[in-house]
């Protein structure tokens, strides 16, 4: 489903992806975990385009990503992304958050759009707070939200760039719960956090990266059993001590 | 449109030194008067930031009072006004001798109005330091004066050049009201060049040029100055 | 000092009040002006059209390093001149105001968009918005939200401002106080009578716009 093949980026003089190249298929959930700085974020970001790369192909479902003939906007609109700041639309509602892209961008109706939105709202437990305003809304709640609001789209991937990062600990488990269920509901998904717990509940691959190189590669089992490089090891002891 | 181009006329002799006149008295005026605001309003930033409620009232007084009255009323209060309020002897002297009344009381008016400016642009320069800084200061045993001197001021001055060269730029454009109380200065020489000439457009491209190329002399020495002096990491105070 | 002549402010209110009229018009028309021509500049230039982005840039900083007095003359000048015949003074400097403030209202705007931030864009694009519905819905409602007070106190600044049509005779509230002052020999009263007006219209100006300051803030 999702194809990084020899993918590089520079900003300006300094590289921050090297000759990446991995895959997600349908129904996977990989976890792309690594130091700060390793370029996880950015890999990630590369598969929705909203970070370009100078070299490599990136291929979304048989759409290449860098071609000019892919209309971005219609790739964007089928994969899901959430971000480590949530970045909900301030000046909204809950409600009209999810709402916003299912009118605006797929062209849905008002009514169609209102009862997915209260449909999603309630998947992720949050169908009380549809009119309230992100501001009033805690960070598990707004990341939650988020999740609603990616899911909206009908995607058929969706992407997490740190969901929980940014979150007091003890709404993380809040979100890591609706990313649980989406991963046995079938959901494609490509996940960059620091959540070890997660990928060993429900991943199937780990993908470790380390100064913008992909360090391994392997089955979750393998990864965590037995990890062949030094780097990874030196990683999982530091994160699983905690 | 019916107009008789003669762009000679502007080397013509005496039309020339009258530019040059003009401009010699605008970088005059925005000289001295930049002075005048630099250290006032330096003073007046510090009184604002400072712990004395008393000096903060002083400041946050002077600041309401100078930028909520036009420049142009002030320098007329200044010019008419004022003298008027003294005491006789006082009085008599800013009517009578004082030196270049003209010139004088545009630079005073000028540089008390900026002075209000500046003190707001170091304010906010303290302030983005934070008091963090100006805890640890006291906390090493510095008495505020030093925390002044030693730590809020010397990075206050390096992230706020950007705005004191954008105050500086305005006081030179400020200082075309000259104009209205007789003062010899850039535009008041166009002006007279046109109302003599009728070249209007000559002159006022003349001075057009030449405010342009001063602003953008000045920019390029601030961004080189702001180069030289610039805090490794420090993110600038923007305009 | 001796005696402050009150009463010449008093019997004169009407003439005075007819100055102000022509401020606050001039005042609320160049504000209006500014801020259209300037959204549009900003707009031009945020999106970085070829060529027009260029023009609008040069235009700002145009129009930013010269005194607003000689934009003043300048119109008054050409006006004119270029429709070929004489025209009041009053449309010839509303233009000149309109033309400057649009520089600095561009800049506020500008600067307003911008800080709307990046990963707000980002959330838009990332549901696939187009880069016109991204603007609409997302960025320039919270910009124009946070731009409120700063546009009130540009409006401040330029009121301000209007006092110099002084330099080519315009009636506005400065000038008409000026004539009663040179002609029954008050300046003292009329000049500070001016100033204690600007002041008080100003300083409530400014208060508002703190407020809306502290109310738009999330």
């Amino acid at each position: 489903m999702i194809h990084l093949k020899n993918v590089s980026k520079w900003y300006d003089s300094f590289q921050v992806l090297d000759n990446c190249s991995t895959s997600v298929s349908k129904g996977e959930v990989v976890v792309v975990c690594g130091p700060s700085g390793s370029g996880k974020s950015t890999l990630i970001k590369a598969v929705n385009g909203l970070e370009p790369v100078q070299k490599g192909e990136v291929t979304v479902d048989g759409m290449v990503v860098s071609d000019k003939k892919t209309n971005l906007n219609h790739l964007r609109a089928r994969i899901g992304m959430v971000f480590q700041n949530f970045e909900l639309f301030p000046h909204m509602s809950v409600l009209e958050n999810v709402k916003l892209g299912q009118i605006k961008v797929l062209g849905r109706a008002d009514d169609a759009s209102e009862v997915k939105a209260k449909a999603l709202l309630d998947r992720v437990g949050l169908a009380d707070h549809a009119n309230k305003f992100p501001s009033q809304l805690s960070g598990g709640q707004q990341q939650r939200v988020a999740i609603a609001r990616g899911l909206a789209m009908d995607p058929i991937a969706m992407l997490f760039d740190e969901p929980t990062s940014a979150l007091d600990p003890e709404m993380i488990n809040d979100v890591l719960d609706v990313m649980v269920e989406l991963a046995h509901d079938g959901m494609t998904m490509m996940v960059v956090t620091h959540e070890m717990g997660f990928a060993k509940k429900v991943a199937d691959r780990v993908v470790f990266m380390d100064e913008g190189k992909i360090v391994e590669d392997a089955k979750k089992d393998d990864f965590f059993g037995s990890p062949r490089s030094d780097r990874a090891q030196l990683f999982l002891s530091k994160i699983l001590s905690h | 449109m019916q107009y008789n181009w003669d762009w000679g006329i502007l080397f013509r002799d005496p039309y020339i030194w009258w530019l040059v006149d003009g401009l010699k008295w605008t970088l005059m005026i925005a000289m001295c008067a930049w002075v005048l605001a630099f250290v006032l309003g330096s003073a007046l930033g510090i009184m604002r930031t400072s712990i004395n409620p008393y000096l903060r009232l002083i400041g946050t007084t002077y600041v309401e009072i100078f930028r909520n009255i036009p420049l142009l009323v002030q320098l007329f209060l200044w010019y008419f006004v004022f003298p008027e309020l003294l005491p006789e002897e006082a009085g008599r002297w800013v009517k009578r001798e004082m030196p270049l009344p003209g010139f004088t009381t545009t630079v005073w008016a000028l540089g008390l109005y900026t002075a209000s400016r500046v003190c707001e642009q170091v304010r906010s320069g303290i302030d983005a330091i934070g008091i963090g800084q100006r805890n640890a200061g006291r906390a090493i045993g510095l008495s505020e004066a030093k925390v002044y001197i030693h730590v809020l001021l010397p990075n206050a001055y390096r992230i706020i050049i950007a705005p004191l060269t954008s105050e500086f730029l305005t006081i030179f454009k400020n200082s075309s009201l000259a104009l209205t109380i007789g003062v010899i200065e850039l535009t008041s020489m166009t002006r007279q060049i046109e109302e003599y000439t009728f070249q209007g457009f000559e002159a006022f491209t003349a001075a057009t040029i030449i405010y342009s190329l001063v602003t953008f002399t000045v920019m390029g020495f601030m961004l080189h100055l702001e180069k030289r002096l610039h805090v490794p990491g420090r993110i600038v105070v923007e305009k | 000092m001796g005696d402050f002549d009150f009463a010449i402010i008093y019997n004169n209110i009407p003439f005075l009040f007819e100055g102000m009229k022509t401020t606050l018009l001039l005042t609320v028309a160049a504000v209006i002006g500014g801020i259209v021509i300037g959204t549009v500049l900003a707009i031009i230039r945020i999106a970085n059209v070829p060529i027009l982005a260029w023009i609008a840039a040069a235009y700002v900083n145009f129009f930013r390093s010269l005194p607003l007095i000689l934009v003043i003359f300048w119109l008054y000048f050409l006006v004119p001149l270029v429709l070929g015949r004489p025209v009041g003074a009053f449309s010839s400097v509303l233009i000149a105001f309109v033309l400057f403030e649009a520089a600095y209202y561009s800049e506020i705007i500008r600067a307003g968009i911008a800080s709307v931030s990046s990963g707000q864009v980002a959330a838009a694009r990332a549901i696939g918005m187009t880069y016109t519905q991204c603007m609409r819905f997302i960025v320039l409602p919270q910009a124009f939200k946070a731009m409120i007070p700063v546009l009130l106190t540009q409006a401040i600044i330029l009121f301000q401002d209007t006092s110099l049509v002084y330099v080519v005779g315009l009636k506005d509230f400065l000038v008409s106080a000026e004539l009663i002052a040179n002609r029954d020999q008050k300046l003292i009263e009329m000049f500070m009578f001016v100033a204690v007006v600007y002041f008080t219209i100003c300083f409530a100006g400014s208060l508002l716009s703190s407020h809306l300051q502290r109310k738009l803030s999330t």
